[in-house]
């Protein structure tokens, strides 16, 4: 392929098992009629669903081999993050990748095995407040902001003492519902049974990175149909799509797209490739800024484009929308990704 | 009539401009049902009315319109004023579509049985209106619509179907947009007609929009029968009607109104997130607010043109262009500054002063409904620079 879109940052390895995780997750996460179903529930997912997504090894992708995963790098993880933007999928496979990272790093096996296998919903407690990356370790703090809180069997505390375990049953939990048809949990303090030391920072960012791919896969999906109606929608005689005034704002929406997938591609290939510690959270917060106004943007653009049918809840562009809205501030927004980028990333000399 | 404020319709044109805003301000709170105030939501007929029937009973339902016909006539800053009072408060809106666009038009083109008959009952309440222009296949390009009107005797047969009808579930009246002449110019054979949406052959269905709520409808007309005098001016001549309405439609949609009430909000939001101290939220604001004041003063000029009984020329499109994307950017902000928070699909902490989410997404369609910015683009372009094309 000759366009500049098509070359990826990674060798033909993780191409080769890229593509397949893509194709693997293509055919599980297609189904609008069972996420429309999902939202406003209970528990806002499926946990059946989950567990076959568990069954298929998606939370345990990027868990070393070691720990029962499967070892594969962050390129495969943006992968298949992307391919569940793609599907709206709600099950929340990215916190649970965090919970996994965390459990295993830790030493611990027996609540990862079950994580691993999709008997448990374990989801990471780490902020004690809006608009942070940094994750509280006080263990009298209210946790906040949890997603996906109600269908939760554990919750993952960091504390100074150790990663605390408080199994949902014991937990004093509010949720509220979300834009997508999901939900956020807050947690009050309790008993944590600690299971070893884990380093909250770079599960935080992998996660991150994660969710700026599932919105990359969520604005695709969005602009595909948006180009299908811009191709077959009449007005004043002619297909919507020969108006230049909607073509230059289509471009200008694919270009968006392009800059996210190039953020987010280079920020999971630079972390394969061997970056850590600030290099890392430095390509990451690039990647998540970009991600988190982009998906904003097209998902707005694509509802104008759409004219008065964008504007009704039975179109899928919507919900994809409504998504964004509810992600893109989780793992941080853009702007404390970009103060964070700034911070972690001094301009060079000849810059 | 005006005990509270003790002050006559004829003496608040008289009034200095602060002591109007003091009246006003002290009249809503004293009479504005506590229980409505920030609707999270656009309120159906059932949850407004009680403030629709405070002010029809005041005497000031009709700002805008001229004082014999029961409004208010209201100098342009003090309408300006009114509007910034009511959004200050965070009073609903009503179903005003008799109020904004059907009075106005009346008293422009109807006939004096018409302004007898109809224009007391929008002041009273008795009628709701809603707009039935838009069709499927014609939005953007309203000219092309179907749906028929053909005389049967003393009566027309109306068939076709509307859609994005606002409120049309709310409404007993809807006037409609028809074609009469099917082999003109598509721009020659449309008429203007109302027509009582209890008459048989109508049927109405919600539609639930982005905000997962039943706000607009589809509306179906099968063989429905409307007497003759329903019709307002000329036959075939419906179309410039319209477009005059529009221009109506434009300098209220064009109104500070959405961007006062949100960018009160964002007020209220920055100050709970604190985020005041920061510079780079100061600067945004500051853009904001002065952005905000311009469009004032652009508003107030039209309103003064409308005042001296000049039509509007095609730039007023100019006035909705930048009040709907200025909603739009303060509503962007509040997202960005809301952070997290920004996902929570109530207002935050139950506080309705307090819904990001909400208001982002009913500033989305601002930009679509009432004639997209492009449409409002192409005719600044053709009407008035006099581009090609
Ligand atoms: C919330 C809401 C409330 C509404 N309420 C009412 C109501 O009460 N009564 C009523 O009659 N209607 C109502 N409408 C309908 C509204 O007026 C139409 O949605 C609008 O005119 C656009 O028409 P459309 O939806 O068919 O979109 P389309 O005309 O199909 O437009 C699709 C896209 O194409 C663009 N486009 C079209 N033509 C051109 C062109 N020549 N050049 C460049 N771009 C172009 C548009 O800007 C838009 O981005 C409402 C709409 C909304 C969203």
């Amino acid at each position: 392929m000759s366009s500049a879109a098509g070359i990826a940052p990674y060798n033909e390895d993780q191409a080769e098992s890229a593509r397949m995780i893509r194709e693997s997750a293509a055919g599980h996460a297609s189904d609008i009629a069972r996420i429309r179903a999902l939202r406003f529930t209970t528990h806002g997912f499926a946990a059946d669903a989950y567990r076959e997504m568990a069954e298929l090894g998606w939370i345990g992708l990027a868990v070393p081999e070691a720990a029962g995963g499967s070892g594969l790098g962050m390129i495969e993880l943006v992968t298949l993050a992307e391919e569940l933007g793609r599907g709206l999928v709600p099950e929340p496979i990215i916190p649970a990748t965090l919970s996994a990272l965390l459990l295993a790093e830790a030493g611990e096996t027996e609540l990862l095995g079950q994580l691993l296998a999709g008997e448990a919903v374990v989801l990471t407690a780490w902020q004690d407040r809006a608009g942070t990356l940094t994750p509280s370790l006080d263990a009298g703090a209210t946790r906040r902001f949890i997603p996906m809180a109600a269908g939760a069997t554990h919750f993952l505390v960091p504390t100074t003492a150790g990663l605390g375990v408080l199994p949902a049953a014991e937990a004093d939990l509010v949720t509220e519902p979300t834009n997508d048809g999901g939900n956020l949990g807050t947690l009050r303090p309790g008993a944590y049974r600690s299971v070893g030391q884990a380093n909250p920072g770079p599960a935080l960012d992998k996660a991150a990175l994660a969710t700026a791919a599932y919105l990359l896969g969520g604005m695709e999906a969005a602009f595909a149909m948006t180009l299908a109606y811009l191709n077959t929608r009449q007005q004043f005689g002619k297909i919507i799509g020969t108006f230049q005034a909607l073509q230059h704002k289509a471009v200008d929406v694919k270009v968006q797209i392009a800059l996210t997938r190039a953020s987010v591609e280079a920020a999971a290939a630079g972390i394969d490739n061997g970056a850590t510690g600030d290099a890392a959270s430095a390509l990451v917060s690039r990647a998540k800024a970009r991600a988190s106004e982009a998906s904003m943007t097209v998902g707005q653009m694509c509802v104008q484009l759409s004219g008065g049918i964008g504007y009704t809840d039975d179109y899928d562009v919507g919900l994809y929308l409504r998504k964004a809205m509810t992600l893109a501030p989780l793992f941080g927004g853009a702007a404390l990704h970009r103060a964070r980028f700034m911070k972690l990333s001094p301009e060079t000399e000849d810059a | 009539m005006s005990v509270i404020a003790g002050v006559e319709p004829e003496d608040l044109n008289a009034l200095d401009d602060e002591s109007f805003r003091l009246v006003v301000r002290r009249w809503i709170e004293a009479n504005y049902p506590p229980e409505l105030r920030n609707p999270p939501k656009r309120l159906h007929w059932e949850e407004n009315n009680p403030w629709y029937f405070k002010l029809a009973e005041k005497g000031w339902l009709c700002p805008g319109w001229p004082r014999e016909y029961g409004g208010l006539g209201l100098g342009p800053i003090k309408q300006i004023i009114f509007t910034e009072e009511l959004e200050r408060w965070g009073c609903a809106r009503s179903n005003d579509h008799g109020i904004i666009m059907l009075g106005p038009l009346l008293i422009r083109y109807g006939s004096e049985e018409q302004k007898k008959h109809y224009l007391p009952k929008i002041l009273s309440g008795e009628h709701v209106w809603c707009q039935g222009y838009s069709e499927p296949n014609s939005g953007s390009d309203l000219a092309s619509l179907r749906t028929s009107a053909v005389l049967d005797g003393d009566e027309y047969v109306v068939n076709g179907q509307k859609i994005w009808t606002t409120l049309a579930s709310d409404a007993n009246w809807i006037f409609l947009l028809v074609r009469t002449d099917p082999t003109a110019k598509k721009q020659e054979g449309i008429s203007f007609l109302l027509v009582d949406m209890n008459t048989p052959g109508i049927t109405v269905r919600p539609i639930i929009n982005l905000e997962m709520h039943d706000e607009f409808c589809e509306v179906f007309f099968d063989n429905v029968r409307v007497p003759k005098a329903n019709l307002v001016g000329q036959l075939n001549k419906g179309w410039d009607m319209a477009k005059a309405l529009l221009s109506f439609e434009r300098i209220y949609l064009g109104s500070p109104r959405q961007s006062a009430y949100a960018l009160t909000r964002l007020k209220q939001l920055a100050e709970k997130m604190g985020v005041f101290d920061d510079p780079s939220f100061a600067g945004t604001y500051a853009k904001l607010r002065t952005d905000f004041e311009d469009l004032k003063s652009l508003y107030g000029r039209y309103v003064e043109v409308l005042k001296r009984g000049q039509s509007l020329g095609a730039d007023v499109s100019q006035l909705k262009i930048v009040q709907s994307e200025l909603f739009q950017r303060i509503t962007e902000t509040m997202m960005a500054i809301s952070a997290e928070n920004a996902g929570l699909m109530e207002p935050m902490e139950g506080n309705r002063n307090l819904n990001p989410a909400g208001l982002y997404i009913q500033a989305r369609p601002t930009t679509i409904y009432g004639g997209t910015s492009e449409i409002q683009r192409n005719i600044i372009a053709k009407n008035v620079l006099g581009l090609p094309g």
